[in-house]
């Protein structure tokens, strides 16, 4: 019964977006109204990572809810499994904080009017694409949040970012208009649009070869979505016109959310189907190593806060469809049980870097505000010695860009750690070496902001910029927040990468998941062969998992 | 019928590239509207040939001779958020009009290269 609550995650930041929607000019009204919401939205979101967690017999943890009790195929269904719930468990925290800090920090220009509506409607589709079990409606959820996003976009703009928000509003509608070509094609080739009913259906091989292409058009769609190169062209244009604060939402949430579809279309529904794995995979690794490298290539040879930290995001990515390629690519010389423990590894490192990632790359953008708050500009060559004026950020700062550069034992690491550790015993060299590079490189990228930022002595005459706003305690709250967060993820890294391990495992093994949704009756006798193993790897999710998130 | 609806689409989808890869701001939405119509009519030649069906409405008749509904509620949702979406970009280009006075993209200012 309990299980219908995770309709919440879409009802919630509804009636938030309604009601702060209705409490139009009255800043305070809203900041109260969106403070419960979220509040809320985090004990539904913790509430759900502890059930799944804890289920281990014939639900298998697994929280269905079918819309209006239409049964699967045909109905609505909404899902959360393990890679939903920690999905959604560290994306309500980032909310929480991102929000705190729009609204302590963001002037009226930027955070006035209609922005705290639109940024819960952008939450609303954000958690809908996170528990959708129908590939339609994670096309109608992507439509929310991009919707919000625009919106959000242009809120506040000069004339000249609005030529950058035609650049984000247009690729993004090109997109969204080739997902929905695709999954009418989809439906038209499979009958039916049912996450797990495809699933069935290409576990048990009965994909049309006609569905391959269609199937392998997604991949542009969501690496579109995600920033994956060649597609990441549109991103460094665009996300450092944006308030930081803005950015930083923009950056912890809508890129992951495209990498989180990956895991879900390529490796739990077609990740079993060795026609569409052999022409995504390689694509997926080429793609990874250029990503990483250009990406970071990129941070290192920028001068502005914001623009090193968003190009960087393109860099993060890498390495997440790294772990995804090594879930689903084909290994030689490993046993079919190691191949399956690295498949497994692999994509436990990438849900882990993501969850990592959106923490981390967020705090790293709401420093960059406050940085730029100080100072009044975003050039490093115009500001420096802020290690002095803002000694409580500089620390902040330092803590969380050391773990987006993976140094022991923050967060960053252990993902990475991981990551190299699979691409070396799966014999991917070129993965393993670029993977390396990029961490030093990044390290390099991060120095750059703090030795001209803070370190170095302030440039110039420091002219007192008009738009100069000390940071307020709410800004840095919410940093210090994230970075607590992060810091849990670093030293609880056992904890962490425990139920990751318990999703890529639910992920790659997708029996229980669509037993779940249409019925233990549907579910296919056996799998092929080489995938029957996973049940000798089961680890136990629940050993360290009551001390997750307190 | 699912041939020429296929040639209509392919000549849609390719108005629309042709549109969109201009530099004139009014000229490349029109292109991102299109397109969307093209992707409509791509789902809704998945429910196959119509002819000798009949609508899908119950009453009266069997379940069997009908079209295919789900393609039919699927192109609904998606006229319907291509709606919100054209609103939003004709209501952008009224704000950089009245901001910038043109909307030739090579005219809008760009920003400063840092």
């Amino acid at each position: 019964m309990s299980q219908h609550l995770i309709v919440l995650f879409v009802v919630l930041p509804m009636l938030a977006g309604i009601l702060s929607l209705f409490a139009h000019g009255r800043r305070t009204l809203q900041a109260f109204i969106g403070l419960v919401f979220l509040l809320a939205n985090c004990g539904v979101a913790i509430w759900a990572l502890i059930t799944v967690c804890q289920g281990h017999g014939a639900d298998a943890g697994i929280l269905v809810s079918q819309m209006g009790n239409w049964p699967a195929p045909f109905g609505i269904t909404i899902v959360v499994d393990p890679l939903s719930a920690l999905m959604l468990g560290v994306e309500s925290v980032v909310c929480l904080a991102v929000f705190i800090y729009c609204i302590s920090q963001l002037s009226d220009r930027f955070g006035g009017g209609f922005f705290q509506p639109l940024y819960h409607l952008l939450m609303m589709g954000v958690q809908w694409s996170f528990i959708t079990g129908d590939l339609f409606n994670l096309f109608v959820a992507f439509e929310i949040m991009l919707m919000a996003s625009y919106a959000m976009f242009v809120v506040g703009t000069t004339p000249q970012q609005i030529r950058q928000a035609y650049k984000y509003v247009i690729l993004n509608l090109i997109g969204s208009t080739l997902f929905v070509t695709c999954a009418g094609l989809i439906y038209g080739q499979l009958g039916t649009l049912n996450m797990a009913d495809i699933t069935r259906i290409a576990v048990s091989g009965q994909l049309p070869v006609s569905s391959i292409p269609v199937i392998a058009m997604l991949l542009l769609v969501f690496g579109g979505k995600t920033a994956i190169f060649p597609l990441w062209y549109w991103l460094p244009d665009t996300y450092h016109t944006m308030p930081a604060a803005v950015g930083g939402l923009f950056a912890g949430l809508l890129t992951k959310v495209g990498a989180y579809v990956m895991i879900r279309v390529f490796v739990m529904m077609f990740g079993s189907s060795q026609e569409v794995s052999s022409i995504v995979a390689p694509l997926i690794i080429v793609s990874a190593i250029v990503t990483m490298f250009l990406g970071v290539l990129g941070a290192v040879s920028m001068h502005s806060v914001r623009r090193i930290l968003s190009i960087h995001i393109i860099s993060q990515v890498g390495y997440m469809l790294m772990g995804i390629g090594l879930g689903i690519a084909a290994v030689s010389g490993l046993t079919p049980t190691q191949t399956l423990i690295s498949r497994e590894m692999a994509v436990a490192g990438a849900i882990f870097f993501i969850l990592h990632n959106m923490v981390v790359k967020c705090c790293l953008f709401l420093c960059g505000g406050l940085m730029i708050d100080h100072a009044g500009s975003d050039d490093l060559e115009k500001i420096g010695g802020l290690l002095k004026r803002a000694p409580w950020l500089a620390a902040l700062f330092m803590i969380a860009a050391l773990s987006l550069a993976g140094l022991p034992p923050l967060s960053g690491f252990f993902g990475k750690w991981v990551l190299v550790k699979e691409s070396f015993n799966q014999q991917q060299y070129s993965l393993t070496g670029f993977a390396v590079a990029t961490s030093l490189l990044t390290l390099l990228s991060m120095l750059k902001i703090w030795s001209y930022g803070f370190w170095s002595p302030p440039q110039g005459k420091h002219v007192e910029h008009p738009e100069v706003r000390p940071a307020t305690a709410g800004g840095l709250f919410s940093v210090a927040l994230l970075v607590v967060f992060a810091l849990s993820m670093g030293f609880g890294a056992q904890a962490y990468m425990n139920v990751s391990r318990y999703a890529a495992q639910r992920v790659l093994d997708p029996r229980p998941y669509i037993a779940a949704v249409l019925g233990e009756q549907h579910s296919p006798p056996h799998l092929p062969a080489e995938n029957t193993v996973v049940a000798a790897a089961k680890l136990n999710p629940l050993a360290s998992n009551g001390e997750v998130r307190r | 019928m699912t041939l020429l609806t296929a040639i209509m689409v392919g000549v849609i989808f390719a108005s629309s590239v042709y549109l969109m890869l201009g530099r004139e701001l009014k000229g490349v939405c029109m292109g991102v509207f299109l397109l969307g119509h093209g992707a409509n009519l791509a789902i809704i030649a998945t429910s196959r040939s119509p002819i000798g069906l009949q609508p899908p409405v119950l009453g009266g008749h069997s379940w069997q001779g009908l079209v295919d509904p789900l393609p039919q509620a699927l192109i609904l949702t998606a006229i319907v958020i291509g709606f919100a979406v054209q609103a939003f970009l004709l209501t952008l280009l009224v704000v950089s009009w009245r901001r910038a006075k043109t909307l030739e993209l090579n005219e809008l200012a760009v920003e400063p290269a840092h």
